[in-house]
């Protein structure tokens, strides 16, 4: 009995259909035409219901079951959706939510929540006054009773389930199933079907042959008897037949039909409008006139039976239609496959594996000379880059559902600083590695809280500052030169430069009087123990943020940029790569040793000695644009003496361009980063590390920080070499 | 790389025990400047020839580089450094010991540069002494106790002490 894992799918399925309601939740206010969100949310809690008493979950089927109705009264215009019953919707999904991670945990209720589900119900209970006991959702159109005297042969839903042969082993004790349709309404009829039940030693005890013909006399609708088979529908046959059918009807109801893959013929008799006679015969014709041609083309048994007049033609057009659709639905449903996410990170391992293999091959291949095994390995390779490229864009996953989850937090922290705040989002399909999204979130949720709560100012300070009253803070994403750029924005009060300095003095950051450019100012604002808010509040301002926030992004081998104009604003831009695991990277040697430096950030590589603009103050003369550069040996304090021609590496970052000089080029590669470990987390310069074709570790450059070093050398906030190196050249 | 990370997930074997009230442990024992000092065992997940060593600049001076371990960067420690003594000259008995160690949470796997590895030897904790308080070129906190075999005695380090990642990262950088 694998009930766990069938458990874990519920659990899964309903968080997907939380979000699916939460989502419809924070976008009804904006939406001009809700009915189809209105639509999404009902139908979110309904499947919830209906899977949670699968699982006998009483209190989740208790308390979905009120949200259920008061959303269907919504549904039905009854009542209409203000800000007010939004807000308590909200309340209610992020309470089913918490009872679907108890669920997960193994408890079932626990006072809180029962308190919690009590106090959320008794504020819903006004929603459905004036109608008294909501007890049962309306019946949908297909199967809505029409002259009810009329087909009286008939009252109840015919329900046909013929099980898969699994379901035993997948858990499902097909009782259960009879048991709950019990709880729906009466069951009027019951027969078991075992005809496929084989003698003796081809019976296999795990196995289910059982099917079951079942009148239920009941007030549900499609939908609530369907879901009650949501977790045996896959591989068992459900066959629903709604009460009163008449013939105009069974065209509504083949378009109703439950999803399943079956012969035409087959939906006409479940269908009803005609009857396995009919079918037999029809059958008996196709096949009559198969065998005369011996091929099997025939004619279809829709011909068929309209030829023969078996039923009429808009019945069979109406199945036929039904068909095609879900061949269609499926041929979509088909091009997204739900992965585990350690097996796709497992599956990037290893092809990193095999692009450091695939390089060491080819290095051999150069070394022994050998045309025909040199473009065996070429050819290799290419394909190899092709794998890695595909392997990596498998674990790309759009931002957008991180942006989308800020709409929520938005709207809550806004309203609780009584703070009328518009959320832009754009970009929200740039694309990004999944282990960067989601160690994105936290640092994001941060800077947007900080917007909200630092940045946009009170209603009274906007107006004297002639500023519309409603403040705007705005997401963006994009791809930048080889890195992904992430924006917030808003429209508030800026950073207060002499707000921030007189802090800084008092936090001890900066010394009293010391000279700061306005980047050095604002950049003030990640330093350990800096908070500017004046109080401390609930959402931030506890000294922790903006210094764990460029933690964050610094393992992410991101940069953080701060553009802050007082009274008009601040925009924060996050820049970070695009991958985490495999790089193009460009090898330089100094001495013996080599280093990476990341292709993307390369521009172009020269000889010093013609460019050379002043040795002292480590300038180039880059055609006109003067550029600072560094020496790596220097900076490295490498021994030996640098070779007479000097090479330089000319990298850009953001918007800055640095030279880096080194002994020789040696040309581009690809490159698995490989993390250097918590007993290097403190070298500055040196990012990651890389095994080479021949099984040698190289280091790879972090560029930022070498540009920082290189273009920055009067800062005195961070940590640099102690000593003022004597240039070391011939 | 699929060997290493499998060994890389294979916890610390706990000490081999024998007998019910005679608990034996295994130390490999191995030279370093002349002195024969051992270390458990259970830490210990292979030993290879000196080489392949990448230097990392800017890094305390114990630290000798980094070496490609079957695919993973590990860091590699030079034990007689670490020990403030000065680096020994490479020869062809000279062997990196690969080490597992746990320190809170993580495992590091790193290696350590010694002379050369002598033998695994079985102590019983009754034939473990103290470490002496003084009179030793090591520091104190280094060493777990002195075993006894026969007449000779060995040092027994305290891996964890010594490869503890936190004081390596923070001494002084080479210069």
């Amino acid at each position: 009995m694998d009930l766990d894992k069938v458990k874990q799918t519920f659990i899964l399925e309903a968080r997907e259909l939380l979000a699916a309601m939460e989502e419809a939740l924070l976008g009804i206010e904006e939406d001009l035409n809700p009915g189809e969100s209105i639509n999404a949310m009902f139908r979110a809690v309904h499947t919830i219901k209906g899977s949670a008493g699968l699982f006998g979950l009483d209190p989740i089927v208790r308390f979905s079951h009120t949200v259920e109705s008061v959303m269907d009264r919504v549904r039905s215009k009854q009542i209409s959706l203000d800000p007010t019953l939004v807000s308590l919707l909200l309340e209610c999904h992020d309470h089913l939510a918490s009872l679907i991670t108890s669920t997960q945990e193994g408890v079932e209720e626990t006072p809180e929540s029962h308190e919690g589900s009590q106090r959320l119900l008794n504020q819903l209970i006004p929603y459905l006054e004036g109608n008294g006991v909501i007890e049962s959702t309306p019946v949908r159109v297909a199967a809505q009773p029409s002259g009810a005297s009329e087909g009286g042969w008939n009252e109840c839903w015919h329900l046909s389930i013929r099980f898969g042969p699994d379901v035993l082993r997948n858990g499902m004790d097909p009782l259960s199933f009879v048991r709950y349709l019990g709880t729906l309404g009466k069951i009027v009829h019951l027969a078991s079907v075992v005809e496929k039940l084989p003698r003796g030693e081809d019976y296999d005890p795990e196995t289910c042959y059982l099917g079951i013909e079942l009148d239920l006399d009941t007030d549900a609708d499609r939908q609530t008897i369907e879901d009650v088979f949501e977790f045996v529908r896959e591989d068992s046959e459900i066959r629903l037949l709604p009460p009163h059918s008449k013939v105009e009807e069974y065209i509504a109801f083949i378009r109703a039909m439950p999803e399943d893959e079956r012969f035409l013929g087959e939906i006409l008799v479940a269908g009803g409008c005609i009857t396995t006679k009919d079918l037999e015969e029809a059958l008996r014709t196709q096949k009559a006139e198969t065998l005369e041609d011996g091929v099997i083309h025939g004619r279809l048994i829709g011909t068929i039976l309209i030829e023969d007049q078996a039923v009429p033609p808009p019945v069979v057009a109406a199945a036929l239609d039904k068909q095609k659709k879900f061949q269609d639905r499926q041929a979509q449903e088909m091009k997204v496959v739900k992965v585990q996410a350690d097996k796709l990170d497992r599956l990037v391992d290893l092809v990193g594996e095999l692009v450091i293999a695939g390089a060491s091959a080819n290095a051999m291949a150069v070394q022994v000379h050998e045309p025909r095994l040199l473009e065996a390995t070429t050819i290799v390779n290419k394909l190899v880059e092709e794998i890695r490229d595909n392997a990596l864009s498998l674990r790309m996953v759009q931002i957008g559902d991180t942006f989308n989850r800020f709409r929520r937090i938005v709207r809550d922290v806004s309203q609780e600083m009584g703070k009328s705040i518009e959320l832009e989002l754009h970009g929200g399909d740039t694309e990004l590695d999944k282990t960067i999204v989601e160690k994105l979130s936290d640092p994001l949720m941060h800077i947007v809280r900080n917007a909200i709560d630092h940045g946009i100012e009170s209603l009274e300070v906007r107006r004297a500052r002639g500023k519309p009253d409603t403040g705007s803070l705005s997401l963006n994403a994009f791809h930048d030169s080889g890195s992904i750029v992430i924006e917030v924005a808003d429209d508030g009060g800026g950073l207060n430069k002499a707000k921030i300095l007189k802090k800084a003095v008092e936090r001890g950051i900066i010394r009293e009087g010391a000279e700061l450019s306005d980047a050095e100012i604002t950049s003030l604002i990640f330093e350990p123990g800096f908070s500017t808010a004046e109080a401390i509040t609930k959402l931030s301002g506890r000294g922790v943020g903006m210094d764990v926030v460029r933690q964050n992004i610094d393992e992410l081998r991101g940069s953080i940029e701060l553009e802050s104009y007082e009274e008009a604003g601040t925009t924060l831009r996050i820049r970070l790569p695009l991958t985490l695991a495999i790089i193009d990277g460009f090898r330089v040697g100094i001495g013996t040793a080599s280093y990476v430096l990341p292709l993307d950030l390369v521009i172009e590589c020269l000889d010093l000695g013609p460019f050379l603009e002043s040795e002292e103050n480590h300038l180039i003369n880059l055609r006109g644009e003067v550029l600072p550069f560094l020496r790596l040996r220097e900076i490295f304090r490498m021994p030996g003496e640098p070779p007479t021609r000097e090479r330089v590496v000319v990298v850009q970052y953001g918007e800055t361009r640095a030279g880096l000089v080194v002994d020789r080029l040696m040309g581009e590669f690809q490159t698995v980063i490989k993390p250097l470990g918590n007993l290097f987390k403190q070298v500055r310069g040196v990012g990651g590390s890389t095994i080479l074709g021949s099984g040698e570790v190289a280091l790879i450059l972090d560029v930022p920080q070498l540009i920082q070093l290189a273009s920055e050398p009067s800062s005195g906030l961070r940590r640099r070499p102690a000593t003022h190196l004597p240039p070391t050249h011939s | 790389m699929a060997e290493s990370m499998q060994l890389a997930t294979r916890p610390a074997q706990p000490p081999a025990t024998r007998g019910e009230e005679k608990v034996a442990n295994q130390f490999l024992t191995f030279s370093l400047g002349g002195e024969v000092l051992g270390m458990e065992i259970r830490f210990i997940r292979e030993i290879l020839q000196y080489g392949g060593i990448t230097e990392v600049p800017l890094t305390p001076a114990a630290v000798r580089g980094v070496m490609n371990l079957r695919g993973a960067v590990i860091p590699v420690i030079d034990l007689a450094v670490r020990f403030g003594r000065p680096s020994a000259p490479v020869d062809r008995r000279t062997c990196i010991v690969i080490l597992e160690v746990e320190e809170g949470e993580s495992t590091t796997v790193m290696g350590i540069v010694v002379d050369y590895v002598r033998e695994v030897l079985d102590i019983s904790d009754t034939e473990i002494e103290p470490p002496p308080t003084f009179g030793n070129t090591l520091r104190t906190d280094f060493i777990r106790g002195v075993g006894k075999i026969g007449r000779r005695f060995v040092l027994l380090l305290d891996v964890e002490r010594v490869l503890s990642a936190e004081e390596l990262a923070s001494s002084d950088p080479a210069f």
